[in-house]
């Protein structure tokens, strides 16, 4: 009896492990497509940021993402508002993760632990950034479904990516009365900005 | 003896002040009808934002004319001259951190941390290099602002000071008890070079910020209220200091649903 329990457990154990060590994979074959473009001095800043874009909207769970940070805007907005906003969202999300590569020179990075919270069914992966005055560790929350992974966070120095967003966000949707529409025009401009920032 | 009473009087006056003030600020919940949520706290207590936001549109006006293009400077020195900086300004810190960290209880750590300063003094050469570490002495950081948070003082309101930024009022009487207390300003104090502390205090500034030049960059550049943005930061960094959080699973998680992506 004692022994099926061992067996049993550490079939569980290691299970979670594979588990983890799979997403661990994942993640590292898709960060390498996004420091590969900032490699290759060949492409535009253009098609850079589009290559940027399209791996981030492939494995954010964006829309997830954009429901969250909308708040009480969400529920009170029709389709098409929300159709628009998730595009926005899309957008002012890969140029948010763009940007902050921006200063990429390069630099190594190793994905140094990875553990499964089975209570969230998330795996948290750390990936520790090295540069010559010393490194900072980035950590991704994954969640699987249907199959597949999707990043539903990204925290640096424990500040998270989707709450610091969802506060942003909240005060600018309150100045709008949370008129999900308005907020649209808001974000369509600043992304506007940020994009031709970057693009420059 | 004058100076002490002042003291005992300010510390007295702001741990009254933060039971009141603290109690208000507690108050402010999220509407869990709003969103799916799980602990996330959303608001932020904020009662002076309007002058709060003055304050702040003349910081990054400061930072973008004065501390971005230092510390664009300083970020271009080589690597192992501004690890020294870095270093020395780190060990400078350590006899209060030591103090905090005996104020929170925290033996082991003052042990570690004592260690540290010895070490780092003698044999890392006035602080200039981290041997410490490299004996698995490993750096960690208390402030009076953690202290006071520890012994069940509240945040207070937020605040954003002149060119020192993002605060709250437990955090700044924890600002303020650094300077007064600080071992190292005393003895320059002291000994007549009263100049050293403004240039420690610019100095560490400018350290800080090239260690973040692209991140504040990032943020500042893509944001819709850039304001809010920092404000949320600074509290999800600070509650990670408190809690001594080296685990990123203790942030809160939000609930993202996936199922239509």
């Amino acid at each position: 009896m004692k022994l099926s329990l061992i067996i049993f457990f550490f079939i569980i154990f290691i299970s979670k492990n594979l588990y983890s060590d799979e997403t661990s994979e994942w993640l590292k074959r898709e960060i390498d497509i996004i420091l590969e473009a900032y490699k290759n001095q060949n492409l535009s800043n253009e098609n850079r940021f589009l290559l940027i874009e399209k791996t981030i909207n492939n494995n954010f769970a964006g829309t997830g993402i954009a429901k969250f940070v909308a708040g009480e805007a969400w529920k009170k907005s029709d389709k098409s508002t929300k159709q628009i906003y998730i595009d926005n969202f899309k957008r002012h999300l890969a140029l948010n993760i763009a940007s902050m590569m921006q200063g990429y020179s390069d630099q190594t990075y190793k994905l140094t632990k990875s553990k499964y919270d089975s209570k969230n069914q998330v795996t948290l992966i750390d990936m520790e950034i090295f540069s010559d005055t010393g490194s900072v560790v980035v950590t991704w929350r994954v969640k699987e479904s249907k199959d597949r992974f999707y990043i539903i966070d990204l925290i640096v120095a424990d500040i998270s990516l989707v709450v610091t967003k969802r506060s942003e966000f909240n005060s600018m949707l309150k100045k709008v009365d949370n008129n999900l529409s308005k907020f649209n025009e808001v974000l369509f401009d600043q992304n506007l900005e940020s994009y031709q920032k970057i693009t420059e | 003896m004058s100076k002490k009473i002042i003291i005992l009087f300010f510390l007295f006056f702001s741990l009254l002040s933060y039971k009141v003030i603290a109690s208000d600020a507690d108050q402010v919940n999220t509407d869990s009808e709003d969103f799916n949520t799980t602990t996330v706290e959303d608001e932020i207590y904020d009662p002076f934002e309007p002058v709060n936001r003055a304050i702040f549109s003349f910081n990054n006006v400061a930072d973008r004319i004065v501390l971005e293009p230092i510390a664009k400077g300083y970020k271009k020195l080589p690597s192992p001259l501004q690890s020294g900086i870095s270093n020395f300004l780190s060990n400078l810190r350590a006899p209060l951190v030591v103090v905090n960290q005996l104020l929170q209880g925290q033996g082991e750590n003052a042990v570690q941390s004592s260690g540290r300063f010895i070490v780092n003094s003698s044999v890392g050469v006035f602080g200039l290099f981290d041997v410490a570490e490299k004996i698995g002495l490993e750096e960690k950081e208390e402030d009076y602002g953690q202290t006071l948070a520890t012994w069940g003082v509240g945040d207070g309101f937020y605040i954003v000071l002149p060119l020192f930024g993002p605060s709250n009022l437990r955090d700044t009487s924890g600002l303020i008890l650094t300077m007064m207390t600080d071992p190292i300003n005393a003895y320059a104090v002291s000994e007549g070079e009263a100049w050293l502390v403004p240039m420690r205090t610019a100095v560490n500034a400018v350290d800080t910020r090239s260690q973040i030049i692209d991140e504040v960059n990032a943020l500042r550049d893509n944001s819709v209220d850039y304001y809010a943005a920092v404000r949320s930061s600074y509290y999800q960094n600070r509650k990670a200091a408190i809690n001594n959080v080296d685990d990123s699973e203790l942030t809160p998680l939000p609930l993202i649903s996936i199922e239509f992506e």
